[in-house]
């Protein structure tokens, strides 16, 4: 359980955060600049934070309030560093071997040789970090971190390094390598799918400041902020205007046409009628209604809509449709309103490209609304 | 021809070199590091000795360890011969030479990235075992750099050895003291041999560390 | 990395061994019975009277030549010296009044001479100081009047003459009377101003100064007090001024105590 409550004041910046999390692998998520990597050389112990606690299991590394700072060499933690920081004048088995100094020859010796094997270096064992490829040298870096048998693991943008080919590849091994080694991890990335895919908790940092720390899937179905919508790269961002809010269902007036969204069940959320409102749409969540089936279904079909497809875009294995809707008034974006996303099947069975007016449907448990800010 | 201001000289600039190594290292990793107060100060001392004419720091020197000395009277009481002895040769050399080992280093140490510092750090290890298995090891060259010019100065220093070791031939008269010596009883030839003896034995040295230099860490 | 190490662990061995006194051992390395500091000017002389006295008392001596100015300022300082010969007079005053020296010991060893001196291959031959103010002559080489004895003799006789402010702007001063030749000798200088002990060089050409134009140079020496062996020093200064010390001090132009 790592536990973290800092401010620390920079030229031009300020850190003030507060997380804790009982996760196996913690991911701090968000834009360059944003305070990330400084929280993890906090936890390190390599900066001082002005104020504040840090604990992990309840041992507490930092409190401004008692004067307990503990140096790094006595946190137990692992840490890789962006760019790795291997020791270009040793080899990989220096590397690797370079925390175990306070062992004994013996253990020393088997436990290098014991974590090359896992980690796939063996018979690399003689070679400098100038020598290996990027992936050899990640994994040189977590072997260096693991040898130690940490508390806690901290990786920084431990992918951004590589070529981006290379990086999909290497971040499901090293999401492998995490599990199998068991360590509780915080790791810091600018990547949505990095976190998403190799952390179980996601803390949303900008500017110095949390946003969000969820589970990810509640993060990414329920992002509590139009700021962290943004941040995760959330699709369909409009506004609206509320007509009417219950508890269960929040009405509100886009583009000349009545929406209804469920109310979500975690906010207790009653915004005023008037009110001018944030809410997303998934892509993939907007129905073309097909013409071959008559009348509507109203258990199926809501938020009904009238409008015309203006353009597509090829993704590879979906397409993308540019949709605007049929009525007067601004567009939410330039040429369009909506994107709705369907597989390149749908699109050649519904002809999407010869039959350009359609009806949509939205269900509304598809309609997101965010808080105003 | 009698060679002994030649091994007096070699005896005298090892161990000044030595001595600059044991106090400049020190020194150059302090500046190098973090900034404090007084740090200015200490960067103005360490140069000086490089802006005084030899001789004129020769005989502040000598003022102090001298006999009338705060520190010679000191030395003497303890029966410790410190002035117009080859020891008083190896203190000048150092004092004469010891910047050019201090920046050398300074600079090696200043361009280690400090991530492998607090990398090494992070697994554990002490500041001081950080600094003999990280630091030192990626500014070798530029320590080594200081090492060979401090010890070149120190064969060739003049004019603070003058003063507070005296040119007594056979006993404090060093390679650069007994050449001045023979040019000024107009014994060119003499001279000239030593000239050439004291170019010889440090190109050769030069030449053996440029070899090492070329080695991959 | 390890032919490096390796070869770093012989260099430190060898400086170890050097350092702790290995090598040739120093020529004389038995301690000298008597050390003598001696003015500059006295280098040529010196070394002839240094073996004839070893011979004739059986001792060894360790000859130290140098400025007497610093020479003065290291005894002061506790330099080893036995006895001090100084090139004027006032150094050994100074010391003496310090306590540095045996009073009574001071004696007069020599006075003295200048000569205007000129390289035999710059064509110039010069005879009268006044000739130093002839185009011809660009640079003049003099000891350092500040410090140096002769220098400042020199400068006595170039003001006497009344040609001082006239050649001051031509002079280049050496940090002795050495040094002073070695410009000569080098032709760094076209002219100069030294000691008739030195002017005997195979490449100079000197007239004699008038002594009455300067003050005299009184060359004085002296046995320093801390001497372990005074005996010794003063037998020395003894020898220096006795028959066979004389007639090779005046070989070498000295003008000596009881001349005029």
């Amino acid at each position: 359980m790592v536990s973290l409550s800092i401010t620390k004041r920079l030229p031009g910046f300020t850190l003030d955060v507060s997380w804790e999390a009982d996760d196996p692998v913690v991911g701090l998520f968000g834009p360059s600049g944003a305070g990330k990597t400084l929280t993890l050389q906090c936890l390190a112990g390599l900066v001082r934070p002005d104020r504040g606690r840090i604990a992990l299991n309840g041992r507490v590394f930092f409190d401004s309030a008692t004067g307990v700072d503990l140096p790094p060499q006595a946190r137990r933690l692992g840490y890789v560093f962006q760019g790795y920081a291997l020791f270009p004048h040793l080899t990989v088995e220096g590397n690797v071997a370079f925390g175990l100094r306070s062992r004994p020859r013996e253990e020393r010796i088997e436990r290098t040789r014991m974590v090359l094997d896992r980690l796939g270096l063996a018979g690399l064992e003689r070679r400098y970090p100038g020598e290996l490829s990027g992936g050899q040298q990640q994994r040189a870096a977590l072997g260096r971190a693991l040898a130690v048998d940490p508390d806690l693991l901290l990786l920084d943008e431990p992918l951004s390094a590589l070529d981006a080919p290379l990086r999909r590849q290497l971040r499901e091994e090293l999401g492998r390598i995490i599990r199998e080694w068991g360590k509780a991890t915080v790791l810091v990335t600018h990547d949505l799918a990095e976190a998403y895919q190799l952390a179980d908790r996601i803390v949303v940092y900008e500017s110095g400041q949390v946003l969000q720390a969820a589970p990810k899937s509640e993060l990414l179905w329920q992002p509590t902020s139009e700021r962290v919508a943004r941040l995760i790269g959330v699709r369909n961002l409009l506004r609206g205007t509320v007509l009417k809010a219950t508890l269960e269902i929040i009405q509100l007036r886009w583009r000349g046409q009545t929406l209804e969204a469920v109310n979500s069940p975690s906010r207790l959320f009653l915004p005023p009628p008037g009110t001018s409102l944030p809410f997303f749409v998934r892509p993939e969540y907007v129905r073309l209604i097909r013409k071959d089936r008559p009348g509507l279904d109203p258990g199926h079909h809501m938020n009904v809509m009238e409008g015309e497809v203006v353009g597509e875009l090829d993704q590879g294995t979906t397409w993308t449709l540019l949709f605007r809707v049929n009525a007067p008034g601004a567009l939410s974006r330039d040429s369009y309103d909506l994107e709705i996303e369907i597989p390149k099947l749908v699109y050649e069975i519904l002809e999407v490209a010869r039959d350009r007016w359609w009806q949509i449907s939205i269900h509304r448990g598809s309609i997101q609304v965010l808080p105003s800010e | 021809m009698d060679l002994f201001p030649l091994w007096l000289s070699l005896r005298v600039s090892l161990a000044a070199t030595a001595l600059t190594l044991v106090v400049g290292i020190p020194v150059a990793w302090l500046l190098a590091r973090k900034p404090f107060p007084g740090r200015d100060l200490l960067e103005a001392l360490t140069v000086f000795p490089l802006v005084l004419p030899p001789t004129v720091l020769g005989y502040y020197l000598l003022v102090v360890i001298g006999g009338q000395g705060p520190i010679g009277r000191l030395l003497a009481a303890v029966g410790f011969e410190l002035a117009f002895t080859w020891r008083a040769a190896v203190l000048a050399a150092a004092i004469g030479s010891i910047a050019l080992l201090i920046k050398s280093a300074q600079a090696g140490f200043e361009t280690v990235d400090q991530r492998l510092e607090q990398a090494a750090r992070t697994l554990g290890r002490s500041e001081w075992s950080i600094f003999w298995a990280v630091t030192l090891p990626l500014a070798w060259r530029s320590v080594l750099a200081g090492t060979v010019l401090a010890f070149c100065r120190a064969m060739g220093e003049f004019g603070i050895t003058l003063m507070v070791a005296g040119s007594i031939p056979g006993k404090t008269q060093t390679l650069p003291l007994a050449i001045y010596d023979q040019v000024q009883a107009n014994q060119m030839g003499e001279a000239n041999v030593l000239a050439l003896i004291a170019v010889g034995v440090v190109a050769m040295l030069l030449f053996g560390l440029s070899r090492l230099m070329r080695l991959r860490y | 990395m390890m032919t490096a190490m390796r070869g770093a662990l012989w260099l430190m061995l060898l400086g170890a061994w050097l350092a702790l006194g290995g090598g040739p051992a120093a020529a004389g390395a038995d301690v000298p019975s008597l050390t003598v500091f001696a003015a500059a000017d006295l280098g040529f002389a010196f070394k002839e009277i240094v073996p004839r006295f070893e011979k004739s008392v059986g001792a060894k001596v360790s000859l130290v030549l140098g400025s007497s100015g610093n020479l003065a300022t290291q005894i002061e300082h506790g330099a080893p010296a036995d006895v001090f010969f100084a090139a004027d007079q006032v150094f050994v005053d100074r010391l003496a009044a310090r306590g540095a020296l045996i009073a009574e010991t001071r004696a007069l060893y020599a006075q003295g001479r200048l000569v205007l001196a000129t390289r035999k291959s710059s064509g110039l031959k010069l005879t009268q100081l006044r000739e130093l103010l002839d185009p011809r002559v660009r640079h003049v080489a003099i000891a350092n009047p500040l410090h140096a004895p002769y220098g400042k003799a020199a400068e006595e006789a170039l003001r006497t003459v009344g040609v001082w402010e006239a050649v001051k702007p031509k002079l280049v001063y050496g940090e002795n009377i050495r040094h002073a030749l070695q410009f000569i000798q080098t032709g760094a200088a076209d002219a100069g101003i030294l000691a008739l002990s030195l002017a005997n060089a195979l490449e100079i050409d000197w007239s004699p100064i008038d002594p009455k134009l300067h003050q005299p140079l009184t060359q004085t020496a002296a046995v320093v007090r801390r001497s372990q062996r005074p005996e010794l020093g003063l037998a020395f200064i003894q020898f220096v001024n006795g028959p066979e010390g004389r007639s090779i001090m005046k070989r070498y132009g000295f003008l000596l105590p009881g001349e005029s």
